[in-house]
């Protein structure tokens, strides 16, 4: 049984935007649609960008990854803005309820000299690579073509920021809370011989003017970094007794899995891509394959250093994950 | 804190050796603008990125609950009128793709200036601005199920005549370099100007029942304080960081308070004529938020940098009392091919006007009104046919006065390259003289349309290409707007009124 609430119904005339109903035809749009799809203006731009004259504000030729319908990739998280942060913020708690219940067991110093090293040494001054990665991100936020792209773009940059500062969190924490660590953290990432590769892999990339092979390139470093860090070494520190890094690790961990989510299916729109498609995946096999030699040359000695401090086999894992990336290539083009 | 908030944030930064740091940052030169030491930006907000998220995951779950709410009530129908609308379709279609624009910018700047501080601040302002993009169509999105004129707002953003005001005038910002558009939208747009170009919109709401949009506006307020001052923070740290910055900024000051300017005048006429319950007149609102707030408050304080009031200030207080009448009387007559109607100001709207106007809304536009009567009784509604000369920078049709007679045509004329070029002020045609080459490649929807390029030749051509339909312009009195709503609220005998099952 229920009651009847008597409501005024008036059918409305219009069920959504008509850009909405040219693409998906005459049906209710999603949140995520209306505040997505086609908002990046499309023509009759006024003017050229000084720092720039051949291009358009917005230009498919900032990059020659090229999708014929930019909207034939969304999201498949469906963020927008509400859920995006609200994701974030849930993110959030509960990364700062691990470092909560670190300091209040006092586990960071009560981890084995050699995983405190490996903190100290290596992860904590992966915030730099972090802050790198959202300066990249923010370019294809900018450049990129398409609003479904950018988003999720700006996203990332975003995020990268607040994974930056997790860790600096981390390296505060480590350093009995004090910023010591991290100006220390600082100096190693601008001069230890096993961090100089990924400096210059970050710094270089920099460079990368268009937006596609831009992002190919983080994620490639990125997939070595997180297989590295928060997979492999995620599981050698529970059998060596250092479960606090573990904790730490989780989260990083659970938002690559986040972001691979879009990068993936955006690989797979451009491979797909009924007019694009065979061009893209040259592409994405060609600039893959250059990046990856660049990124296992960047990552080597971060691996080495690794293993001298906890003997993980953490350079065979950066092999494996090299591996993994040559065979979804060699599918893309077989 | 603050040294918590650095370590977390600014110390982020460090020096390039593999690659020159000047083509990591290849924008920050050409400008002529000089920075010695970037660490002097002060960010006073200190967030950190999970505050950021948790404060406003909870302002958009507090929004979004408003939104569901007034939908399912059919809250619409408690609007003052369904002529208000207007202002909204105007925003929807004028002001909401700026969000976006700003939204992709500041993103560009996030990346391309050189210290960690404002591009953090950057980045945030850049997310933010897809919040108001998304959350403002949101809003509106209900309206469009109910209402003409909102259902093609971005292909209309892109082609329609009035909307290539605000498109070039972000489009001008987007092409600029990093330190002039911070100029141009973090100082000018949200600072020297959003009193008068975005809260009119949201007083607007309030004042006639858009529960929605009022709480958009609110829910805004925060992230808006945070852009005015990251704007105000940019212009004094250009300033102080070199003497030589002092006359480069003084220029982009004079450019875009005239710029922005000229967007506001669409504002100005919504607020005096499409308002069913009146806020406040666009002479008031003018004089508290531009003359007082702006000229006696913020150019007194930046006088201490060598920085005067705005060239051409002196032409837009002259027209004060002129502006919103001679902007509107324009867009009644040429609302037919536009997406949002108009109508005849009814005697208490002309009283109010009269009152507000006292120098000249009887003198000057009240004659012009009557005249208009005497084509209503006769049933001809007067709509132009022809098509209005644009001015080459702010786009918007010839229709200024001489700043010292409200009865004589402003046109001024311009050469470049032995062609001819309109503006239709001194101030337009003397940002037209600083950049010639970027504004003759404006893009002019009414030199387009004779150029063939609007869908073709006819006035029903240009409009289907614009996907303008049956009531979206026009005469509001007889609309289907108009219409829905009296049988929509003539309802209350419920015999048109289904229940939910």
């Amino acid at each position: 049984m229920q009651y009847e609430l008597r409501t005024q119904v008036i059918d409305p005339p219009r069920k959504t935007f008509d850009h909405l109903v040219r693409r998906y035809g005459d049906r209710p749009a999603s949140r995520y649609e209306e505040g997505t799809i086609d908002i990046q203006a499309k023509e009759n731009f006024h003017y050229r960008p000084l720092w720039d004259p051949a291009h358009d504000i917005y230009d498919e030729a900032y990059s020659a990854f090229r999708l014929t319908d930019p909207y034939s990739f969304t999201d498949p998280r469906q963020y927008y803005y509400a859920p995006y942060v609200t994701s974030r913020a849930a993110m959030a708690d509960a990364v700062a309820a691990t470092l909560d219940y670190l300091d209040s067991r006092d586990l960071l110093s009560r981890l084995p000299d050699a995983w405190s090293s490996v903190m100290g040494e290596l992860l904590v001054p992966l915030r730099h690579y972090e802050s790198g990665a959202q300066m990249v991100s923010c370019d294809i936020a900018r450049f990129g073509f398409g609003t479904t792209i950018t988003q999720c773009a700006a996203y990332a940059a975003f995020d990268r920021i607040g994974n930056a500062q997790a860790l600096s969190r981390v390296g505060i924490a480590l350093g009995g809370g004090t910023a010591e660590l991290l100006a220390d953290a600082k100096t190693r990432w601008v001069e230890d011989a096993s961090l100089q590769g990924l400096r210059r892999y970050v710094e270089e990339l920099f460079l990368e003017k268009d937006w596609g092979r831009a992002l190919v390139r983080l994620d490639v470093a990125d997939r070595l970094v997180y297989g590295l860090f928060f997979a492999h070494l995620d599981d050698a520190a529970i059998d060596q007794g250092a479960g606090s890094y573990s904790l730490v690790a989780q989260h990083l961990s659970s938002w690559f899995a986040d972001q691979r989510k879009w990068v993936e299916a955006l690989y797979k729109a451009w491979v797909t891509d009924p007019g694009t498609g065979a061009a893209n995946t040259q592409l994405l096999a060609v600039t893959t394959t250059e990046a990856l030699a660049a990124a296992l040359v960047a990552l080597g000695p971060v691996a080495a250093r690794a293993d001298e401090l906890v003997g993980a086999a953490a350079a065979a894992s950066l092999d494996a994950t090299a591996t993994t990336i040559r065979d979804a290539v060699a599918a893309l083009t077989a | 804190m603050k040294q918590r908030y650095e370590a977390l944030t600014r110390d982020l930064d460090w020096e390039p050796s593999y690659v020159a740091k000047s083509d990591v940052f290849p924008h920050t030169e050409f400008e002529g603008i000089k920075i010695h030491d970037w660490s002097k930006w002060e960010d006073p907000f200190r967030l950190t990125v999970d505050a950021y998220t948790k404060y406003q995951a909870e302002k958009d779950k507090r929004l979004y609950a408003v939104l569901d709410g007034f939908a399912q009530s059919q809250g619409h129908l408690t609007l003052t009128e369904a002529s208000y609308l207007n202002a909204m379709k105007l925003f929807l279609q004028g002001v909401t793709p700026l969000e976006y624009q700003a939204h992709r910018n500041f993103a560009y700047l996030a990346r391309h200036l050189n210290g960690p501080g404002p591009r953090f601040a950057a980045l945030c302002q850049s997310i933010d601005e897809m919040r108001h993009t998304q959350t403002e169509i949101h809003t509106l999105s209900n309206y469009n199920k109910y209402y003409g004129g909102f259902h093609n707002y971005l292909e209309q953003h892109d082609r329609v005549w009035y909307l290539s005001v605000p498109k070039s005038f972000f489009d001008d910002a987007l092409t600029a370099g990093p330190f002039e558009f911070l100029i141009a939208i973090g100082f000018s747009f949200e600072y020297l100007l959003t009193n008068l170009l975005f809260v009119p919109f949201m007083s607007g709401a309030s004042f006639n029942g858009d529960l929605p949009t009022m709480t958009f506006g609110f829910s805004a307020q925060s992230d808006e304080s945070r852009h005015m001052t990251l704007g105000l923070e940019a212009i004094k740290f250009l300033l102080e960081q070199d003497e030589a910055n002092v006359p480069i900024v003084q220029a982009w000051i004079d450019k875009w308070f005239w710029r922005g300017y000229r967007v506001t005048a669409l504002v100005a006429q919504m607020l005096d004529y499409m308002l069913p319950r009146k806020v406040m007149s666009w002479k008031e609102a003018f004089e508290l938020y531009f003359e007082e707030q702006m000229l006696g408050g913020l150019f007194q304080d930046l006088a201490f940098y060598g920085i005067t009031p705005p060239k051409h200030v002196d032409d837009a207080i002259a027209e004060k009392e002129i502006l919103s009448h001679q902007v509107y009387w324009t867009l009644y007559q040429f609302s037919h091919a536009a997406a949002f109607t108009t109508t005849f100001p009814d005697a208490d709207a002309q009283t109010w006007l009269a009152e507000n106007y006292p120098g000249t809304f009887d003198k000057l536009y009240k004659p012009l009104w009557d005249k208009e009567a005497r084509n209503l009784e006769n049933g001809g509604r007067h709509f132009v046919r022809g098509l209005p000369q644009l001015c080459q920078v702010c786009q918007i049709p010839m229709l200024f006065t001489e700043p010292d007679d409200p009865t004589t045509l402003c046109q001024r004329e311009s050469v470049h390259n032995g062609e001819k070029f309109q503006t239709c002020s001194n101030g337009c045609q003397w940002i037209f003289e600083r950049e010639p080459e970027k504004y003759v490649q404006a893009w002019l929807p009414v030199h387009q349309i004779y150029q063939g390029n609007c869908g073709g030749p006819t006035v029903p051509d240009v409009l289907a290409w614009y996907g303008i339909q049956e009531g979206d312009g026009g005469e509001y009195k007889g609309s289907v707007d108009d219409t829905n709503w009296k049988s929509w609220h003539n309802a209350a005998d419920h015999s048109h009124i289904g229940s939910e099952a």
